[in-house]
């Protein structure tokens, strides 16, 4: 019973960590139509640059904040310098660049910070709240990372469904010509929407790294499958459903190793994407079906 | 035939000026016997992961070797010849490995392989080594993949192998902790397979649960959680040195303590120590979480400050003027060049590479060295060291539990060390007769 209580509480913490790399995609898919593969290592290198501060006698909290203006500035720069110029043409374009980009930002991290481990404490304990004489696997670290995981979800679907940027974000990436045609300026809302993602992406590396402990320059490769994998199963187009599909995936990939084993989990996230895309081809919060026509 | 001759006069011309350190030189001249050797140099190869996740800790054993050579070299070489380490990094991945080893092999024309790290990764190499006959003395991996003479007669192990090193841990355990119930932390590959085997002889009734993880899955949680319900009170770890700070760190938050044991390979407390050290001024309240955990040594390193070898380790690591301190990994590095040393003087003046496997078959299971307990080499056995202690961590140093035992695979018997820990030479340099 133990076990499976804390198999549980682990797995919505992992699905949390899941959850805040898919919504950076999803918010970058939903402004921009683009699959963005750079993702992971961009937020690894904000990550890395607060981590340098915070071994230098800062505070958690004004590395997070320098991490996430670092991430707003680094993605508009990307999105006017790199992706511009093959905005508008095919969109496999666009992703092979970000997989370029993914390359070598790494190999950037790997420059200027070196490949060693290093240690990331948590702004919060990490001790696990107990129930009784048995400890839980939820530490007042893990809620922060849940709260802040929520509430970035909460923004994004507020920011899409009731704001006019957040509808002139959607008009420009689902149709350029029309949006411009009605007076939205296309570009800006690009950029606007790479920043915004790469912010959120950075507030993820920030929440990952506090979760997995030991961070190098590689330390996001993992969860990018992981990620892409929940982005996925809620959609790609969702908030809500990447947070779900983040959740479900944590729980189930949580079950697998406590009770199969580690060498399971990259086989059974597979199975879970396979499944879903058979049975339902959009994602479980797919609403797509109208607007495709 | 003609060419060795003109190459020979030609040295005579030279000055001759053979010699320097090493035993044997009588009045032959220096040849180039073979690919990789001159009249004055020996190339030697090598692969580690100098960047990636397995880089701490294992990115420093090339510069204990380099640091060792270099002080050969400057004390006059093996038969006055310069040895010349070239190590290129392969990151952890096979698919590196063979790319980097190839290049070893076929562009700087290396006389033999040594150290090659991994078990995946040097691995993928041993068929292509074998199939060109280039000796690959010392492979750094403790797996019994090495010790197969019939199919890789050039292939040769060095440390005590994860089989041995698992039935000294389970004699140790069953006899001194009889009723503990037993939890396995095992690296998913043959690493904790072979440790487990080992371990199993011993403590077959005495262990609850067997939980693997595979490298680069960060979250235990799930393996930890298994092992806390199945109310192990003992944990046997056959990991790498990030998992056991992670699992010491997650076994924390789960408010789980039970006796750890660390094979070596786990236990380095300098390295964990390091990434643990941040979280002690945070929710960790004690920088020396590794304090009373139990461990293996064969080789002695930086916790035994006074051991001869160590001081001679210490002053190699000093003249060679390299960046940083001496460690554990880098005590590792010298210990493995001062083997390679005692295998190039003992393969004789102008070696082939058929002469140094030779010598190491013929002669190695009388080098005295470094190693707590001898080597098993000969004709038929191409494994390493025989044998190591069981001690406990304490701070970064550690105290001796039991005298070296030693052992052989399947179900030799574990004894007691017969061989007296050897001292260092005054020079510091092995002087051993060369076998023909």
């Amino acid at each position: 019973m133990q076990q499976f209580v804390n198999l549980t509480l682990g797995g919505v913490i992992t699905g949390a960590v899941y959850a805040a790399f898919a919504l950076a995609l999803v918010l970058i898919w939903r402004s921009t139509r683009i699959v963005n593969f750079a993702q992971g290592a961009m937020g690894a290198l904000t990550t890395f640059i607060a981590l340098s501060l915070i071994e230098g006698g800062q505070s958690y909290w004004v590395g997070l904040v320098v991490a996430l203006l670092a991430g707003l500035v680094i993605g508009a720069v990307i999105e006017r310098v790199v992706i511009r110029p093959v905005e508008g043409g095919p969109e496999l374009n666009a992703v092979i660049v970000t997989l370029g980009l993914f390359i070598a930002i790494q190999a950037l991290i790997s420059v200027l910070f070196g490949v060693n481990q290093r240690a990331f404490v948590a702004p919060f304990s990490t001790i696990g709240f107990k129930a009784g004489d048995f400890t839980l696997a939820l530490s007042p670290n893990t809620l922060f990372t849940l709260g802040a995981v929520l509430l970035v979800m909460v923004g994004l679907t507020a920011l899409f469904r009731f704001t006019r940027v957040g509808l002139a974000m959607r008009a420009s990436a689902f149709g350029q010509e029309v949006a411009r045609l009605l007076g939205v300026r296309v570009g800006r809302m690009l950029t606007l929407g790479w920043a915004l993602a790469a912010v959120v992406g950075s507030l993820a590396g920030m929440l990952i790294a506090a979760e997995v402990t030991f961070v190098a320059p590689t330390f996001m490769d993992a969860l990018i499958v992981f990620g892409f994998v929940a982005a996925v199963l809620g959609g790609l187009d969702s908030p809500i459903g990447a947070v779900v599909g983040g959740l479900l995936l944590g729980l189930a990939l949580s079950y697998v190793r406590g009770y199969l084993g580690d060498e399971l989990v990259g086989l059974a996230a597979l199975v879970v994407l396979v499944v879903v895309l058979l049975v339902r081809p959009g994602g479980l919060f797919s609403t797509t079906q109208t607007r495709r026509a | 035939m003609a060419a060795a001759t003109v190459a020979t006069t030609l040295a005579a011309c030279g000055g001759g000026d053979s010699g320097g350190g090493g035993g044997g030189g009588d009045s032959a001249e220096n040849e180039a016997s073979d690919i990789g050797i001159t009249e004055d140099s020996i190339k030697l190869g090598a692969h580690y992961p100098l960047t990636g996740v397995a880089a701490p800790g294992y990115s420093e054993i090339p510069t204990g070797v380099q640091a060792y050579f270099d002080f050969v070299n400057a004390n006059g070489g093996v038969n006055g010849r310069d040895i010349e380490f070239v190590y290129r990094d392969d990151a952890y991945n096979p698919t590196n490995t063979s790319q980097v080893v190839n290049q070893l092999v076929l562009e700087d024309e290396v006389f033999a392989i040594m150290s090659g790290l991994g078990t995946p990764t040097h691995n993928a190499v041993t068929d292509f080594l074998n199939s060109e006959g280039v000796p690959d003395l010392f492979v750094s991996s403790g797996s019994r993949l090495w010790d197969d003479p019939e199919e890789k007669p050039y292939t040769f192990g060095w440390q005590p192998d994860y089989e041995i090193e698992g039935k000294i841990i389970g004699q140790y355990v069953a006899e001194n902790f009889p009723d503990a119930k037993v939890g396995l932390f095992l690296q998913g590959d043959d690493f904790g397979e072979d440790g487990a085997a080992g371990a199993r002889q011993y403590l077959e009734d005495q262990i609850v649960a067997e939980e693997t993880y595979v490298p680069g899955n960060t979250d235990v949680r799930p393996q930890i959680s298994a092992l806390q319900a199945a109310g192990a009170d003992f944990v046997l770890g056959f990991n790498v040195p990030s998992y056991t700070a992670l699992s010491q760190l997650t076994a924390l938050q789960l408010g789980y303590a039970p006796q750890w044991f660390y094979s070596n390979v786990g236990s380095d407390p300098v390295l964990v120590g390091s990434l643990l050290a941040r979280f002690s001024e945070g929710a960790v309240s004690d920088a020396s979480l590794l304090d009373g955990v139990l461990t293996t040594e064969y080789i002695p390193g930086v916790d035994n400050p006074d051991n001869e070898w160590t001081q001679l380790w210490q002053r190699v690591w000093e003249e060679s003027g390299q960046e940083g301190e001496l460690t554990n990994y880098r005590a590792y590095g010298m210990s493995q060049a001062y083997t390679m040393v005692q295998a190039l003087q003992s393969a004789g003046q102008n070696p082939t590479r058929d002469d140094l496997v030779a010598a190491v078959e013929q002669a190695g299971s009388e080098w005295e060295g470094p190693g707590f307990s001898p080597f098993r080499y000969s004709e038929d056995v191409h494994a390493g060291y025989s044998g190591m202690l069981v001690s406990r961590l304490l701070g970064e140093g550690s105290e001796e539990l039991t005298p070296v035992l030693v052992t052989d695979n399947g179900d030799a018997e574990i004894t007691e060390a017969e061989n007296e820990p050897a001292s260092p030479p005054e020079s510091g340099i092995p002087d051993e007769e060369p076998i023909n």
